[in-house]
């Protein structure tokens, strides 16, 4: 019986192989002739792959992984929110390649003095894919499914983001929103519980984009395999760890976009494979480029080499409650014998930028009048004197041994550093260990130097300094576990300050402190590599690490 | 007068064999022509390692990180690798490593697993048994995962790499001894020594320790080459020497990535590895054939 199965299947492999290599030779004629489930399907992804009708602008986007669920609330993945932020729509969005905020759905936007409410002016004649009408109902309906423990709609297992950025959901007592209002169609009115400077940033994030109603309703826990927004690609379908394609919006509020016919996501596990995929010409886009890889990309006019404006920090810090470490003249030491330019050179191809401050420079409060120090021995090997190690002193040097878009690779940097700072009579061992180990025992403060980096999520300089450098962190994001009053109540102050310009003052204020104190060394921030095609235009990578296709163009 | 002579003769010979099998085993040995080109690149890297302040021209843990993949050239001979160190420099006292770990890790292997082979063949009963069990259960693993085990435990570095190689080891040594004494333990020259009642340590190290060398060298020298390839699979795995320390399989692994962009940091390491095991295997070999009574013809 398994023998019959077994020959069966294997002529059945038999079969399509000679259909497929019949294929090749002319497009239509070898149609598959037995009618095996799997084949029709097996043949899909290759069809894509071809440019599509004469005149049909099809991008076929290479990426590492894919997606969780196209149900964007439910999500805290970048290749899921790679797929939905061109399906659905946010209130507002961020600029091309920054963080600052534009209109989105809503127009325009009035801001209450004390922080406490937000009036947004919707767009009208929106309409979501499935015909029905965008508005201040549909925004109400949305806000109510993700704060509304009570809500039919509401996901068993919460909305993680919406959690994390507005403190909890309704009822719960540090929740940011006290209600969503509906003024008239296209008015909407958010009071709240308490001001929270990041809100309209937070409102940008792809988790609180609005769907629609009807299709919520109609689809309940399925919406993700089935989403409907507003946005400028309708989905198609979704070939689970393949493709996901979707096409044009024909209806789409701003009618001269989208300038794509179609877009494919395919998924391409390896960088390597990936790379090769984009230079046969396979797909159009790729990211996750290794660093290595650049200059292959650079070298070939057919392809362009982007960087994705960083919104990382790869850092060396240390336990600044060990001896020496909790000596700053120490600290300031090893930071002039850190070349900052060379590792940049040697470990990140170049694609990435020497940091000074702890928060990458496209934030808000970004202290550009900063000095860094520059890569100097004889500077450093005073200081240590000054602080009473003129012979230096023996250490232990963690780090990671898992390759980090902020540091690509842990080891061999801190091997590089270890040979500067022999030179000024720091004697190092490298330390390693497994990664969740390795987080673990930082978290605790075993370790005496270390590696490590911050990936930022929502653009928000707390969303770096408050979480790596806060003392009511220690125990949690501040491994370094530094404690400073004078940082601790600026970085307080700030959270809740709503003007940009005297948020922007204390947090520059809090970066003069950490250049002073250095409780870590910045080291890089990462720009990661996109290759695309030469004919791919107006691809502008965004440090969010996701982009919004609409305005993408081909050749 | 004639039947003298013809007497006399074979028993001088015979003195003579029974006098230097050693130097009989040189003999054998100077005329293989693979074990001396062993023996000639074993005694070359020996040399390498012992004059490595002398050769190298620079120090092997310090490079300049923008002079970084440099291709060989009259400066820096072998290259440099990823953090611009002189790979030249790096390989020399390198062979320090790699012969300083083969070597020690098998006497240590040679030291514990005779006593032990020795004691269970000797006394067998119990002790026979517990130790065969051990070592029973020691070859039941594949021996790069027991080491990588052993390793895990100890925490990673060139000496607990160094100890893991000697304790898999071990069990090889322990059952050739072992079977060696279970059959020299039959021999009239034990029964004899047991019946002019000398001490069982006396027996042991005075007869049956010596008459068991020749294995054991034939096998240490062959396991010198496993021993060392064996290190470099734990500094490959980032299991064994510890950055800046320059060994072979180290540099392998870390010269990995670079294998497009700079091939002679991986080159070079594998050349080395691949020639020092070579040269062990072709002396052992050899002496195998000069020295293991059962192959002479």
């Amino acid at each position: 019986m398994k023998k019959r199965v077994l020959s069966a299947a294997f002529s059945g492999m038999l079969a399509l192989a000679l259909a497929l290599a019949g294929c090749s030779g002319s497009q239509q004629a070898a149609q598959p002739s037995d009618n095996q489930g799997g084949q029709p399907e097996q043949k899909q992804p290759q069809q894509p792959a071809e440019t599509g009708k004469t005149g049909e602008k099809v991008l076929i986007y290479g990426r590492g992984g894919d997606t969780v669920s196209l149900d964007p609330a439910t999500i805290d993945d970048g290749e899921s929110a790679r797929v939905t932020e061109n399906i659905m729509e946010t209130l507002v969005e961020y600029a091309d390649g920054t963080m600052e905020i534009v209109p989105g759905l809503a127009e325009k936007w009035d801001i209450d003095p004390s922080g406490l409410k937000y009036t947004f002016h919707l767009r009208k004649g929106v309409k979501f894919h499935d015909g029905t009408d965008f508005n201040a109902e549909a925004v109400k309906f949305n806000f109510e499914r993700w704060m509304d423990k009570n809500n039919p709609l509401h996901s068993p297992e919460g909305f993680a983001y919406y959690n994390d950025m507005f403190g909890g959901y309704k009822g719960d007592p540090d929740h940011v929103i006290k209600e969503v209002k509906v003024v008239d169609e296209y008015t909407v009115e958010f009071d709240l519980n308490r001001s929270q400077a990041p809100f309209l940033a937070n409102l940008g994030m792809f988790p609180f984009a609005i769907a629609s109603p009807k299709a919520l309703q109609e689809q309940k826990e399925k919406f993700g395999e089935h989403p409907v927004g507003t946005g400028p690609f309708t989905f198609v379908e979704w070939q689970r760890n393949d493709h996901i394609t979707i096409e044009k919006n024909p209806d789409y509020w701003n009618k001269d976009l989208p300038k794509l016919d179609k877009v494919v996501f395919k998924v391409i596990p390896d960088n390597s494979a990936r790379l090769t995929a984009l230079q046969s010409g396979e797909i159009d886009v790729m990211d996750g480029l290794n660093p290595e890889d650049a200059e292959t990309v650079k070298a070939n006019s057919d392809l362009q080499l982007m960087t994705r404006p960083p919104m990382n920090i790869g850092f060396l810090s240390f336990n600044v409650e060990k001896k020496p470490f909790d000596d700053k003249r120490v600290r300031q030491a090893i930071a002039y014998a850190v070349n900052k330019p060379a590792l940049v050179e040697a470990f990140y191809s170049g694609l990435a930028m020497p940091a000074v401050n702890i928060m990458p420079p496209i934030l808000l409060g970004y202290n550009d009048q900063i000095k860094d120090r520059e890569f100097n021995l004889e500077k450093a090997k005073q200081l240590l004197a000054e602080a009473g190690y003129p012979d230096g002193f023996k250490t232990k040097f963690w780090a990671m041994p898992v390759p980090r878009p902020y540091i690509p690779n842990g080891q061999k940097m801190a091997e590089a550093m270890q040979q500067d700072f022999k030179k000024i009579g720091i004697e190092t061992e490298i330390v390693t260990m497994d990664w969740a180990t390795y987080l673990d025992k930082t978290k605790k403060g075993e370790q005496e130097m270390y590696l490590l980096g911050w990936n930022g999520d929502n653009g928000d300089p707390d969303n770096f300094i408050y979480v790596l450098l806060d003392k009511n962190n220690i125990g949690g994001g501040n491994r370094t576990r530094y404690a400073n009053e004078e940082v601790h109540q600026l970085l307080l102050k700030a959270q809740t300050e709503v003007d940009p310009a005297k948020r922007s003052e204390l947090y520059k204020k809090v970066q003069e402190i950490l250049f002073d104190e250095v409780p870590v060394v910045p080291i890089a921030h990462a720009e990661p590599g996109i290759a695309a095609k030469a004919s791919v235009k107006n691809y502008i990578p965004h440090p969010k690490g996701t982009e919004y296709l609409k305005k993408v163009d081909m050749e | 007068m004639a039947e003298v002579e013809t007497t006399t003769v074979p028993l001088n010979r015979a003195a003579e064999e029974v006098s230097s099998p050693w130097r009989d085993a040189w003999r054998t040995l100077r005329k293989n022509r693979m074990a001396m080109l062993g023996l000639g690149i074993i005694v070359f890297f020996v040399a390498v390692a012992l004059l490595a302040p002398v050769i190298a021209r620079y120090p092997y843990d310090e490079g300049e990180l923008l002079n970084r993949n440099k291709p060989p050239s009259a400066e820096h001979w072998f290259g440099t690798d990823y953090n611009g160190r002189d790979m030249f420099s790096r390989i020399v006292y390198g062979a320090r490593i790699s012969l300083w770990v083969g070597t020690s890790s098998v006497i240590g292997s040679i030291v514990v697993g005779s006593l032990l082979g020795l004691l269970a063949g000797f006394y067998g009963r119990w002790i026979d048994m517990l130790i065969s069990r051990i070592f029973d259960i020691m070859l039941a693993f594949p021996s790069i995962l027991l080491a990588i085990a052993i390793v895990a435990i100890l925490g990673p570095s060139l000496r607990n790499a160094l100890l893991a190689i000697a304790i898999i080891n071990v069990p090889t040594f322990g059952r050739l001894i072992r079977s060696r004494v279970m059959s020299l333990k039959e021999e009239e020259f034990v029964m004899a020594a047991k019946a002019l009642g000398m001490t069982d340590a006396r027996i042991i190290f005075h007869h049956l320790l010596p008459n068991s060398l020749a294995p054991i060298i034939v096998t240490g020298t062959l396991c010198v080459a496993t021993a060392i390839i064996e290190a470099a699979a734990l500094g490959f795995l980032g299991l064994g020497a510890q950055p800046p320390e320059p060994e072979w399989g180290k540099m392998l692994s870390d010269a990995k990535e670079y294998i497009q962009k700079a091939p002679w940091t991986m080159i070079f390491p594998g050349i080395s590895i691949m020639l020092t095991v070579l040269g062990f295997n072709l002396v052992g070999d050899g002496l195998r054939d000069a020295i293991d009574p059962r192959m002479k013809n």
